[in-house]
């Protein structure tokens, strides 16, 4: 098995449509899932490098498992549900905390999924409810910013808001491909950086900081 | 789920061999290392029995376990663990919180009597930082609360080396090298006992289910996680598979790559680490222990003792194969690659990525099918053999033993749907058309390529000409009958052609063309025997079909002698003298032919010349003398003479001469007159017999063609002065001379045409010519005159290069010296003299005879 060069994680709560978007990009189709137990992982070649993709379980059952999907990940693509104001919250409330142990530089993507549902969206096919979306598109651009701010990054030097949030439907594939792939497009370039940055093969001792405790005890 | 068949279950141990009847007596831990098996009971006794692994005819295995020693321990208490340390010779014990060493065949205790004591549990380390090979690692959880201490353990010593406290009540441990992975009262982490760093894996509740915790491979272990999953963890923290999905009350897990067994109340379950599928349910019930000790799997009740044996990985993909599983048996033949040798395995898998292109194309999976059959490296001459009569009868071919499939031919594949087979021989044409250039084809070019034409020629595909005209390997002789039988006679033409034999290729085409055979590939078949014929080298071929080229058509068939490729040496070119003679019976073709000579080769023999001419002579007398004849215009042929006799200094002037003389052909005459010099004789033809003042025009300037100026003049003169001798008698002629000079105005010497002009004639008749020759002489002039003025520019030019040449920068310093006062310069100002002398300004005023001019040259 070929180790992945950068890991790309779909987090989001249950039945917003981690699964069916993965999918929809993976498998060009869309077809009712179960809701996912534990994650699921795809390997995505793309331009030179290999990306790993993780379909995590929204289910409050697996929450704890989510830190650890999230370790080293280069990108995390929040997914809510524009018919689940709720969604949104959780994103916030229970699930931006799992990132702590993303890498430093990690994206952050904002997926509205389930556009189709919306009265502009078109037909709806009996899964929730249809009617006036329940999001607006200006309350994922304010938990980008939000989230900005959490993980301490100047909003000038990250990516524009509006660039990193998407309204999506993995069941007609609007803006999926354009989601993923704008993903992949963004970690390219960091995964290049990082391994230009850090020869793997040597260690410079010289430079060795001693390392910081990550589980605080007590003090020393 | 459709199952797999990966393990089967058998038993190893039986209870009377442990513990006869005694009711309440169970097993408690099992360990086993090579042949020898342990078992340790609730009572405190060890058993030691050696494992004879028997295959059986029918591809399974049993075990039988011979009982070799059993001892008690001496404590009425349960043993709880047994690990070998074969490199020791010692087996661990854990017996009442207690960690002994006996000896593995003795199961004596050490006389040492060397122990740890105050352990709940300990693992071994399978990948030790210590080099020495003569001691094992051991981490054992503490009963003290949260401790955890890191041993050496000696054949007969120990050795603590760490001790590390832990935030919460530890559990369950595995080691792998500095990395412990720990199951603590509420999470898993990983603590690297030598930095004291520990990772957060993630949390689950120690008492609603016994963690599992377990070393897999390097650097990674594999956990229960909530909801029943087995999650996979690095040393890093990471998870780089997903987790399989188990029942939530599994309580022992094992690895046989490429599986993960689990172990519940029921069952014993198989997952695939590759595809995180369950591939297999084995009923199991009390099972207790499930375990993997080097690859061997053991699992075992209170009671007994059983082993899981794998079946071998070919087996398994086969049976996936025959059920169609493409998918997975290739996950599975991938994943093979760490357990099996490379050369086996790449043959292995090769033989894999073929049936599955089989199985593909059987189902017309056709893109997939080219995709496994290219990365597998397929013998495509293994494809050609399906469809019949494909490969040619002198192939040595046999297909591959055992049978990558199970057809034995396309009808059987396709059960006889015409349609199918339509797509699979399709598939098999662009196939072949792939690979017949790659190395893929390599050792059996011909087979490939006679496949493709008889594929093509039953088609009636397009590419069958292709295929035939570009370089290729086709077989002659079963090529030739498989196309005669499929009438394609053109193509075996070009068979034969590519074959060398051009005689029999173009006997083919002649056939067809006389209708003798039907094949109507070409519409132009005889212009394209022609066409080859004037290319084939083969001279004697050429001679034999001349006659039914030209007999079809002397236009199109004297084409072999003309279209013929230059060739520098001559070598391959007929001799023209034997054409000729060939063309006697066919006219058209001989002036043809000898114009191809004259006008394209420019052939320089009088002969060919003459001959021509005298063609053209004979057949525009034959024109004439038809009675539809009117004599206006020239003919195509008349034209054509013309211009030869004009163009061509090669014929027999002479010879013509008397041939045309009295036929009537006034500028023919004139023409000839003038190839002998005698131009006042030919514009005589002209102005008097042809009455052609026009003609004479052309004459003038034909005949001085290249000779310059003065001869034109010379012949214009002669012409004015025709026309002028002819005086009144002939009005006409003094009109021709009038717009001769009006027309020519440059052609004549002004000053000796107003000599000869009668007085009578007026300016205004003359206008045109005389502005003419005015302007003429004008211009004439003022051009000299411009030339004279840019020679003089171009002198000036030079000049001042010249001057800028000589010029150089001046430095003036202290120690420069006036030429004429020998005093320094004290001012920046001074005369340059064009020599380059300098000197103050009031001396060059005051000797005002310069060297050499008097400007006062540059000033700074
Ligand atoms: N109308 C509509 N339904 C969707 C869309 N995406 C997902 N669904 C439906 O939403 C339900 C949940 O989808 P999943 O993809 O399983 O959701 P998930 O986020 O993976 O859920 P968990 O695995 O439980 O975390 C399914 O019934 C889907 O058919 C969408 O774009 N439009
Ligand atoms: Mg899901």
């Amino acid at each position: 098995m070929r180790r992945p060069d950068a890991k790309v994680v779909l987090l989001g709560g249950a039945s917003v449509g981690k699964t069916s978007l993965l999918r929809r990009y993976t498998e060009r189709r869309f077809s009712d899932s179960v809701s996912t137990v534990g994650g699921a992982f795809y390997l995505k070649p793309w331009r030179a490098l290999h990306l790993s993709l993780w379909d995590t379980a929204g289910r409050e059952q697996f929450h704890g498992l989510g830190s650890m999907y999230c370790r080293g990940a280069a990108a995390v693509i929040l997914t809510y549900d524009v018919m689940q104001p709720q969604s949104l919250v959780e994103l916030e409330d229970r699930f931006l905390g799992l990132t702590d142990s993303a890498s430093k530089d990690c994206l952050f993507i904002i997926a509205g999924n389930k556009v189709d549902l919306t009265e502009q969206g078109g037909e709806g096919d009996g899964h929730g409810p249809r009617g006036p979306r329940q999001v607006s598109r200006e309350d994922a651009v304010a938990l980008y910013k939000k989230i900005l701010r959490y993980r301490m990054v100047d909003e000038k030097a990250a990516p524009a808001a509006e660039q990193m949030c998407f309204e999506t439907s993995a069941k007609t594939g609007h803006n999926v491909d354009l989601l993923f792939e704008t993903v992949f497009d963004m970690v390219v370039p960091m995964v290049l950086r990082q391994k230009a940055e850090e020869p793997v093969e040597t260690v410079d001792i010289t430079s060795q900081k001693p390392p910081k405790r990550t589980r605080s005890g007590c003090c020393t | 789920m459709v199952n797999i068949k990966a393990f089967t279950l058998v038993s190893a141990v039986e209870r009377e061999l442990l513990m006869g009847d005694k009711e309440r007596v169970n097993i408690e831990c099992v360990e086993c290392c090579g042949r020898n098996l342990y078992v340790g009971t609730s009572d405190g006794f060890i058993y030691h029995f050696l494992l004879e692994e028997k295959a059986l005819p029918t591809g399974t295995t049993t075990f039988t376990a011979t009982k070799q020693l059993h001892r008690h321990l001496g404590f009425k208490k349960p043993v709880s663990e047994l690990r070998a340390a074969s490199a020791l010779d010692r087996l661990l014990v854990l017996c009442d919180s207690c960690i002994s060493l006996v000896g593995m065949h003795s199961l004596e205790p050490v006389p040492s009597g060397a122990r740890i004591k105050g352990a709940s549990t300990f693992a071994l380390n399978e990948n030790p930082v210590g080099g020495d090979p003569f001691c094992v690692e051991v981490c054992i959880l503490s009963v003290k609360r949260r401790t955890i201490q890191v041993f050496l353990v000696y054949e007969d010593r120990v050795q603590i080396v760490k001790e590390v406290s832990t935030p919460e009540q530890p559990l369950a441990v595995a080691v792998d090298g500095h990395f412990l992975c720990l199951a603590l009262s509420t999470q898993y982490i990983i603590l690297n006992y030598s930095t004291g760093l520990s990772q957060d894996l993630f949390p689950y509740c120690s008492e609603e289910k016994r963690p599992i915790v377990k070393r897999i491979g390097r650097q990674e272990f594999l956990l229960a996680g909530p909801g029943g999953l087995g999650m996979f963890a690095t040393v890093a923290g990471i998870s780089q598979r997903a987790p399989v999905h188990w029942s939530e009350n599994v309580i022992g897990a094992a690895v046989c790559f490429p599986y993960v067994l689990a172990l519940d109340s029921e069952f014993i379950t198989v997952h695939s680490m590759l595809d995180q599928q369950q591939k297999q349910t084995l009923p199991f019930k009390e099972g207790h222990i499930l375990q993997d000790f080097e690859g061997r799997v053991i699992v075992a009740t209170s009671k007994g003792v059983y082993i899981l044996v794998p079946l071998p990985l070919e087996k398994q993909i086969q049976d996936l194969l025959a059920s169609r599983r493409v998918e997975e048996a290739l996950v599975l033949a991938k994943g093979a690659r760490r357990n099996i040798p490379k050369e086996k395995f790449q043959v292995m898998y090769k033989r894999v990525l073929q049936q599955a292109g089989f199985i593909q194309f059987a189902q017309l999976q056709f893109l997939e099918a080219k995709e496994l059959f290219r990365s597998g490296q397929l013998d495509v001459r293994e494809l050609i053999s399906l469809h019949p009569f494909l490969l040619p009868t002198s192939s040595s071919f046999t297909r591959c033993h055992p049978p990558l499939h199970e057809y034995a031919d396309l009808n059987q594949l396709t059960q006889g749907d015409q349609e199918k087979m339509a797509k699979c021989k399709r598939f098999l044409m662009s196939y072949l058309n792939e690979v017949r250039s790659t190395e893929v084809a390599n050792g059996y070019k011909e087979d490939i390529d006679t496949a493709l034409l008889k594929l093509y020629a039953e088609a009636d595909h397009d590419s069958l000409l292709d295929l035939l005209v570009t370089e290729n390997f086709c077989l002659l002789t079963d090529s030739a009958a498989w196309l005669e039988k499929h009438r394609k006679y053109f193509a075996l033409g070009l068979l034969y052609h590519y074959n060398n034999q051009d005689a029999t290729a173009v006997q083919m085409w002649v056939n067809i063309v006389n209708g003798d055979v039907q094949d109507a590939t070409r519409a132009d078949l005889y212009e394209y025997v022609v066409d080859f014929l004037s290319t084939c080298a083969d001279q004697q071929l050429v001679w034999a079909h001349a006659d039914w080229v030209l007999q079809r058509s002397q236009e199109v068939g004297v084409q072999v002698f003309t279209k013929r490729p230059l060739d520098k040496q001559q070598k391959n070119s007929f001799n023209p003298d034997d054409v000729i003679s060939c063309l006697q019976k066919y006219p058209t073709a001989l002036v043809r032919y000898l114009e191809h000579l004259v006008v394209d080769r420019s052939e320089q023999k009088a002969e060919y010349h003459t001959h021509l001419a005298v063609l053209y002579l004979e057949e525009v007398l034959q024109q004439r003398a038809a009675p539809s004849h009117s004599d206006t215009t020239a003919t195509e042929t008349q034209t054509k003479l013309r211009r030869l006799l004009q163009k061509s200094d090669l014929y027999r002037v002479h010879f013509l001469m008397e041939r045309i003389r009295g036929a009537g052909l006034p500028v023919e005459r004139a023409i000839l007159h003038g190839k002998l010099g005698e131009h006042e004789q030919a514009l005589r033809v002209l102005v008097h017999e042809l009455g052609d003042p026009a003609a004479a025009e052309d004459y003038c300037l034909w005949g001085s063609e290249g000779r310059g100026a003065a001869c034109r003049q010379h012949l214009f003169h002669t012409l004015l002065t025709m026309y002028l001798q002819a005086g009144p008698a002939a009005p006409e002629l003094a009109v021709a001379a009038v717009d001769l000079l009006n027309h020519h105005a440059g052609e004549f010497d002004a000053a000796q045409v107003l000599q000869l002009l009668p007085g009578s004639w007026s300016v205004q008749l003359l206008h045109p010519f005389l502005t003419g020759a005015m302007r003429g002489s004008i211009h004439a002039g003022r051009t000299a005159q411009v030339a004279l003025g840019l020679a003089r520019s171009e002198n000036l030019l030079y000049t001042a290069d010249k001057m800028k040449l000589k010029g150089r920068a001046i430095r003036l310093s202290d120690q420069k010296l006036c030429q004429l006062c020998q005093h320094p310069f004290t001012e920046p100002v001074f005369v340059r003299y064009p020599n380059g002398g300098l000197v103050h300004p009031h001396c060059a005023a005051s000797r005002h005879q310069a060297p050499n001019s008097p400007s006062p040259g540059t000033r700074t």
